[in-house]
């Protein structure tokens, strides 16, 4: 390819498509200059958002004027990769509000590196989202993996830290390496590593699926679903809360929107071991979690459960849902609602590490709702909204799930996964029998909050996040009529 | 704004005006949960008044979009409408909360806020339950009537509060989350959530696909009842519920459940609940019998009471699925009969714990030489709850007995047992505590019943009288709706028989 057809491809269109990312870049390495000079020091938070809300804006925009498909048909910003971008943003921008004041002060000189790598992070989600290309996937993956397995160590003086971001490191360069195995040999039968020429080859012949199996172990990989979910809860446990968060929500929610785009090369007999597989994912999950006294390492088994559930969707696709979108619907509003709930419930947990519970442990729960009742109130709405329960977001989304599920015939996998999802609430309600009904050890009752540091962003971050599980809840038209 | 929205949302309002109280004015929040819970009860009998019950239609019917489904573009919307299947237990959870409101006084001393919000948030889910006409809106009012009583029981309970709670929450939400999956299934294959327009239409399914619909349903609300396998959560949280807790989850709660299984299996699915009406006669009766063998075996008070809770609802669901005129009369009269009497026993166990602080059968004799009133009380309810001529509860168990004896005379005479095994419990546990010698030092010197206390009752007692004695009014406010299921049944009966006629007649069809 010669420069000329370079410059061609990038016409208006193409522009406009790829603003947000270019927003995003830039505003990275204004962040990255503001380094270099002491005295920009308290501009840098400020980039951060402003950065953060441009690129958001941008996708809102391209949300309206739909650029479509770009690039000679690699990256594609329609309504639905919009939709996910707006999400990624979020999850950033949220994950980013809850570090603030996180981390103490001997970790507090590498906070510029920190918040360089958290805003790379939503590049690499925007491309694996809009990905209509193996290759651009894969770009977009190591654009986010790189940062996160820094982030995952980032309090590099405990042992669990480091351990998190070295076990997500082995782990996702073995799946990193899955996928670029799997995408060479769909590559060898198809000639191809475009999605839309791979559907119109379609997928034929052993090597072929060979490819499907290997790219989809990946995906499997980063949304965490059985047999592939081992890494997640020490890698959830042992990273920073705040980073945390970002992995729970941004990292599922990208790797999610490109399954979407590529369950086509799924063959549709699959539907039913998709389907097995969600809902061994979801009581492996569920089970796991229910043993946990950790409330970040129950989150992290959660999340697995949460995982499961969606994969759902997949299935329901597969098997022949007739209402075209149903997935990307219910996997959009699904992902919504989870990832205000998970940043919530994560910021939340991320606030009062920060506030002197020295722990995360349920033990440390006991009595909040004494000594901090707002808090224990947002953390118990955002557990009813994990559980799924009306009036919070986490109850449409369960709702769309199982509804692409019967709509496709698969009613006993709905039954089942419903009745699995009973489970779930066993352990959401211990964190909240903890924090309203079971009376406060000493050693905890005695703690103030110690470090007296300010925390208006992670609360206001905490209240939006209340905020929009309970009107995804309550006034679902406000998102469903935007739904593409 | 219309009336029923008001009704419903009012608690929720008062709930917030609570929840913006200091927690330190006891007096004022009580005073607040007070004036909301009456204010909707004027409102619950001005409705009544307004009702006509000879009538099939949804009343002061409430209809706005609330949201549509994306892609199959199905219409979810804010319905509320009252017919005669819901119109007594509206009026019932409206006039109950008062007196429930009322007798926290005597037991709700710590974290008094909390509780009066969740008490209020609990009246707006039952009533939501009772007056959606939308499927989806029901199951948001369903699901979300299970918080409140999970905290209520959980904080303020007795000591094995925490596993009583988890357990009650864990079964029904297993109940309701099947029953999830038939909502989904139901809504988009008719492609409408509205509950006037299902049971329209849903009568024309096939009736595999009936009864696997009606299953999914009836699990639900048969956990909810509960129904008898499935009875073993309604004991614990019963007995480790604080006293106010205990009387809405008897006189409210479990109505849900009884309700559901009229509206959502009799109503909706005519041929499948033919076709399992026997299983769900002998369920009931089964029921009434093994609730009352349970009752006769426990040695605390309160146990006592819950287990011939599930005796009693045994009745409800016998006459029920009888499917017929006399026996659906009935077991609606019988949910309102049951929130009385079963309400009033919680009350008085609950003073008498205030006072002894224990339940146990023989910590207690002779207690009517040392409160006559409360020995008064006591006996009057007993004697409603055993379904004594002239009181409320003889009524509809005389009306279900008769349904049950027209359709399936072998389950009514068992149901006729449990009125005996009933009589005698219950006489048996009143005698022990009320008569014979005062064993107890404690118990020499026991206060009598206070006004308040006095007070917060005689509403139900004079309801108790009322339908004991005029009970047509009341029946009368279910005539038209009942018409209207009846006929369905009746097409049902029908269409099941000219099935039938395929293979030669058995005596009993000839003789029909």
């Amino acid at each position: 390819m010669n420069p000329q057809d370079l410059l061609h491809l990038f016409d208006e269109r193409a522009i406009e498509a790829v603003r947000p990312l270019l927003a995003l870049s830039a505003g990275l390495i204004v962040l990255l200059l503001s380094g270099v000079f002491d005295g920009l020091k308290a501009l840098r938070g400020p980039i951060v958002v402003a950065t953060l809300l441009f690129g958001g804006w941008l996708t809102a925009s391209n949300f309206v004027t739909q650029p479509g498909v770009v690039l000679d048909g690699t990256y594609s910003a329609d309504r639905a990769a919009s939709a996910w971008g707006l999400l990624f943003v979020v999850a950033t921008l949220l994950a980013w509000l809850f570090s603030h004041n996180y981390y103490s002060d001997e970790e507090r000189p590498f906070r510029l590196e920190h918040d360089v790598l958290m805003l790379t992070t939503p590049i690499g989600m925007m491309l694996m989202g809009g990905a209509q290309n193996l290759i651009v996937f894969f770009v977009g993956l190591e654009i986010l993996s790189i940062p996160l397995y820094a982030l995952a160590s980032f309090r590099r003086n405990r042992a669990r830290s480091v351990e998190a971001g070295l076990k997500y490191f082995l782990l996702g360069a073995f799946a990193a390496a899955f996928f670029l195995y799997g995408s060479s040999l769909i590559y060898a039968a198809t000639g191809t590593v475009q999605l839309a020429e791979i559907k119109a080859i379609g997928i034929h012949g052993p090597l072929a699926l060979a490819g499907v199996a290997l790219l989809m172990a990946s995906l499997f990989f980063k949304i965490s679903v059985f047999p592939f979910h081992l890494w997640v809860p020490d890698v959830y446990q042992g990273s920073p809360t705040p980073v945390t968060a970002l992995m729970a929500t941004g990292t599922k929610a990208a790797a999610f929107a490109f399954l979407l785009n590529a369950m086509f090369m799924l063959p549709a007999k699959a539907a039913v071991l998709v389907a097995v597989v969600a809902l061994v994912t979801m009581a492996l999950g569920n089970l796991g979690a229910l043993a946990q006294t950790d409330v970040k390492r129950m989150l992290a088994y959660s999340g697995i459960a949460h995982a499961g559930t969606l994969l759902l969707v997949v299935a329901g696709t597969l098997a022949g849902d007739p209402e075209s979108g149903g997935a990307l619907h219910a996997a959009l509003f699904y992902m919504g609602a989870y990832v205000f709930t998970a940043a919530g419930a994560f910021g939340l947990l991320a606030l009062l590490e920060r506030d002197g519970e020295r722990f995360t442990s349920l033990e440390s729960l006991k009595g909040l709702a004494h000594r901090r009742p707002v808090v224990a109130a947002a953390l118990t709405l955002f557990m009813l909204s994990l559980g799924g329960i009306p009036a919070t977001g986490g109850f449409l989304g369960k709702w769309m799930v199982f509804s692409s599920l019967v709509r496709a015939g698969l009613i006993w996998p709905a039954v089942i996964g419903a009745l699995l999802s009973v489970i779930a609430l066993g352990y959401y309600l211990r964190v909240v029998i903890a924090m309203y009904m079971q009376p406060a050890s000493e050693r905890d009752a005695a703690t103030q909050s110690v470090r007296g540091v300010s925390a208006m962003p992670a609360t206001l971050a905490a209240g939006v996040c209340a905020v929009f599980v309970l009107v995804m809840g309550v006034l679902p038209s406000l998102f469903l009529d935007r739904l593409p | 704004m219309d009336q029923l929205t008001l009704i419903t949302f009012l608690p929720l309002l008062g709930a917030l005006l609570v929840l913006l109280t200091p927690a330190s004015q006891e007096k004022a929040l009580r005073a607040i949960a007070l004036v909301t819970t009456l204010v909707v009860a004027v409102l619950g009998v001005r409705l009544y008044l307004q009702f006509d019950g000879t009538s099939a239609a949804l009343q002061c019917a409430v209809d706005k979009p609330w949201f549509v489904l994306p892609g199959s573009a199905i219409a979810i919307r804010y319905k509320l409408g009252v017919d005669g299947l819901s119109i007594l237990m509206v009026v019932l959870t409206a006039v109950l909360m008062p007196t429930v409101i009322l007798s926290t006084w005597g037991h709700i001393h710590k974290r008094v806020k909390e509780f009066m919000v969740w008490m209020l948030v609990m009246q707006t889910g039952m009533l939501g339950v009772f007056l959606a006409t939308d499927l989806v809106l029901f199951y948001f009012f369903w699901e979300v009537s299970l918080i409140p009583l999970y905290f209520m029981v959980g904080i303020w309970g007795g000591e094995r509060r925490l596993y009583a709670t988890i357990k009650f929450f864990l079964y029904t939400l297993a109940g309701s989350l099947v029953m999830l999956v038939a909502v989904i299934a139901l809504i988009y294959h008719f492609r409408t959530a509205d509950i006037e327009a299902l049971c329209a239409q849903a009568g024309s399914l096939e009736l595999t696909k009936q009864l696997w619909l009606f299953a999914g349903f009836a699990l639900a609300f048969s956990i909810k009842v509960p129904l008898l396998p499935f009875h073993t959560w309604l004991a614990d949280a019963h007995t480790e519920a604080p006293t106010s807790g205990s009387v809405v989850l008897a006189g409210v709660l479990l109505k849900m459940g009884t309700y559901g299984l009229l509206r959502f299996g009799v109503d909706m699915f005519p041929a499948a609940s033919l076709e399992l009406a026997p299983l769900f006669m002998a369920l009931g009766a089964v029921g009434i019998v093994y609730g009352a063998f349970l009752a006769m075996a426990q040695t605390d008070v309160k146990r006592l009471v819950a287990c011939s809770s599930v005796s009693h609802l045994g009745y409800v669901v016998l006459g029920m699925f009888a499917l017929t005129r006399a026996g659906l009369s009935g077991s609606i009269l019988q949910m309102v009969n049951h929130g009385i009497s079963t309400g009033l026993l919680f009350l008085l166990i609950g003073m008498i714990y205030e006072r002894r602080h224990t339940r146990a059968l023989d910590q207690f004799g002779g207690i009517a030489s040392t409160m006559p009133i409360f020995a008064f009380f006591l006996v009057f309810t007993v004697l409603s709850s055993a379904a004594l001529p002239g009181l409320n509860g003889f009524v509809g168990e005389y009306l279900i007995l008769l349904g049950a004896f027209q359709a399936k005379p072998l389950w009514a005479i068992i149901g006729v047992l449990g009125v005996i095994f009933g009589a005698v419990y219950l006489l048996v546990a009143t005698r022990r505590v009320l008569f014979g010698p005062v064993t107890h030092e404690e118990n020499k010197h026991l206060e009598d019943l206070n006004v308040r206390e006095i007070g917060l009752m005689l509403p139900m007692v004079v309801l108790a009288v009322w339908i004991g004695f005029q009970p047509t009014p009341f029946l009368d406010q279910s005539r038209g709706s009942l018409d209207r299921v009846m006929k369905k049944i009746e097409l049902a009966r029908g269409a099941q028989s000219a099935a039938l006629e395929v293979r030669p007649l058995t005596t009993e069809e000839v003789v029909r």
